[in-house]
């Protein structure tokens, strides 16, 4: 039992490192966990030849709650009034921006890099996702979050990652009958949940007893349970429960902020620490050439997928400020969908180290193009002193 | 004439120095400035997950929110009141843009904030507010 505490020591002293890089460099954490993880199995395995025990059961169970309680969260970030309001356009906009870069990094993955078909569909959904966060962060920064404009953008980033949740937990399962029940279960929980929730928490809920924590467990456990024996994905029903409940629960803020804390404090690290570990730097320095053409699938499909679909719904002033916003990849579901990958043996190592670093080069690149591109105009020189000469 | 003044607050001890100056000279003009605004900026890391975005900007709020009472408390035993509030976004652009919006006769910073690996990483932010704000930018040392 003391190797289970000391390796539980040691992952929790590799996540406080990683919490202070991403204070320090002001970046997110999901990415410092995955590099800590990175390097400290290069270190470790170099040093004293083992691993960090990422395949030890109560830390892939403690991975595999973070995973699902993040993807929660991120599905309670929905904003359902805005949605409902915004559907057609959101859908039509975010299912392109799911649906270009699915198939074409799924082509590029085959006919390019000449991996299986199985790989080069997992290479597609972990390449179709966009990062909210970015498009909600530079949508905070100049105000449009408050505009039409970029409620639709918000919402359309919902629709993708969705489309992203739905194809990892469909294509990879066998249609077989426990795929009807786990269907057939989740469909009436989705239902019912949004009307049994609210009423449940207001009778029995506010207590120190944390009732609320304990009931979406239950049903996030309940439903990734199912879904993991239909081998479909627990992530899937994880993130449509957020959704059903963005109404309910996602405004509920103090409930979201405890959630937070057991999901920051404890889960996470796990997950993308465990994430890293898996990566391998050797894999990365021998293909070259693999990363750049998964980059720049990713990137071109996102263009040239979502140009014209903003152009249909006429932002023509603001497409290329979507077209920027919507290449960026989300962190979260692109290293779900890599690590999926391995642990379920449709990738290999050295595929997964690939994904991983274009999934981060991909959240990284676009959001370096996104600062320079709003640069605010009153920090650009106007013309006519660009042009000023002293005499 | 002096109007309005804009300090930025981060809660370092500079921004407080900062604070402090503005209440000063809002003191000296009474009468003139009609508007003595602290803002505070949140600077979401980046890239950025949803969850964690929210619950940055969220801890942030609440945190500042804290830190203006202080300030409110401050003012009032001036006789002032202060319109506070937190923005989002990159620090040194929100400040300039803000007072170009609300049309800021000066903006009062510290010289540095809180971190040296982000005036390293970044820039100092007090530099770029000067480079590009179009009103009078006063830096307190």
């Amino acid at each position: 039992m003391h190797e289970v505490w000391g390796i539980a020591a040691l992952w929790l002293g590799l996540a406080l490192i990683a919490t202070l890089l991403s204070i320090w460099f002001r970046i997110a954490t999901a990415l410092s966990e995955i590099v800590v993880g990175t390097v400290a199995q290069l270190v470790i395995g170099a040093l004293i030849g083992t691993t960090l025990g990422s395949d030890q059961s109560w830390i892939k169970f403690l991975s595999g709650t973070g995973a699902i309680v993040l993807t929660f969260l991120a599905g309670a970030e929905l904003d359902p009034v805005v949605f409902k309001v915004k559907l057609k356009e959101a859908s039509a906009i975010g299912f392109i921006s799911f649906l270009a870069p699915f198939l074409g990094c799924t082509a590029a993955a085959y006919y390019l890099l000449h991996w299986t078909v199985q790989a080069s569909w997992l290479a597609g959904v972990a390449l179709s996702t966009t990062s909210v966060a970015v498009v909600y962060a530079v949508m905070l920064e100049l105000g449009l979050n408050k505009t039409d404009f970029g409620k639709a953008v918000l919402a359309a980033c919902f629709v993708t990652d969705l489309g992203t949740v739905l194809s990892l937990g469909l294509i990879f399962a066998p249609f077989t009958f426990r795929t009807l029940i786990f269907v057939g279960a989740g469909a009436v929980i989705f239902f019912i949940l949004p009307y049994l929730t609210p009423w449940f928490f207001k009778k029995y809920g506010d207590r120190p007893s944390e009732l609320e924590a304990k009931y979406l467990l239950l049903f996030l456990f309940g439903l990734g349970s199912l879904a993991v024996w239909s081998d479909s994905e627990a992530v899937l029903p994880a993130y449509i429960i957020g959704m059903v409940l963005a109404g309910t629960v996602g405004k509920d803020h103090v409930l979201i902020r405890r959630l937070r804390t057991l999901t920051f404090g404890l889960l996470t690290p796990f997950y993308f620490i465990r994430a890293g570990s898996y990566v391998s730097v050797p894999a990365l320095i021998a293909a070259p050439a693999a990363i750049l053409v998964l980059f720049l699938s990713k990137i071109i499909t996102k263009i040239a997928g979502v140009y014209p679909a903003t152009k249909a719904f006429d932002y023509a002033q603001k497409e290329g400020v979507y077209t920027t916003l919507l290449m960026s990849t989300g962190l979260t579901f692109g290293s779900i969908s890599a690590l999926f990958g391995l642990t379920h043996n449709i990738i290999s190592q050295e595929q997964y180290s690939v994904l991983v670093f274009v999934v981060i080069g991909s959240a990284v690149v676009p959001t370096l193009i996104a600062n320079a591109f709003f640069i605010p105009k009153y920090l650009l020189p106007k013309k006519a002193e660009r042009y000023e000469t002293t005499d | 004439m002096l109007k309005k003044i804009l300090v930025a607050f981060d809660g370092s001890q500079q921004s407080n120095k900062a604070f402090d100056f503005a209440l000063d000279m809002s003191g000296l003009c009474a009468g003139a400035i009609s508007e003595l605004i602290v803002i505070s900026v949140v600077q979401p890391p980046e890239p950025a997950d949803i969850v964690e975005v929210d619950a940055i900007i969220d801890s942030a709020t609440q945190h500042y929110e804290e830190l203006f009472k202080e300030l409110k408390e401050k003012a009032k035993e001036k006789g002032m009141a202060i319109k506070t509030e937190v923005l989002v976004g990159h620090p040194a652009d929100q400040i300039v843009r803000y007072a170009k919006d609300q049309n800021c006769d000066v903006i009062v910073l510290g010289r540095k904030g809180k971190s040296r690996v982000e005036r390293w990483l970044l820039g100092s932010v007090s530099k770029r507010v000067s480079s590009y704000a179009s009103c009078t930018v006063i830096i307190v040392k």
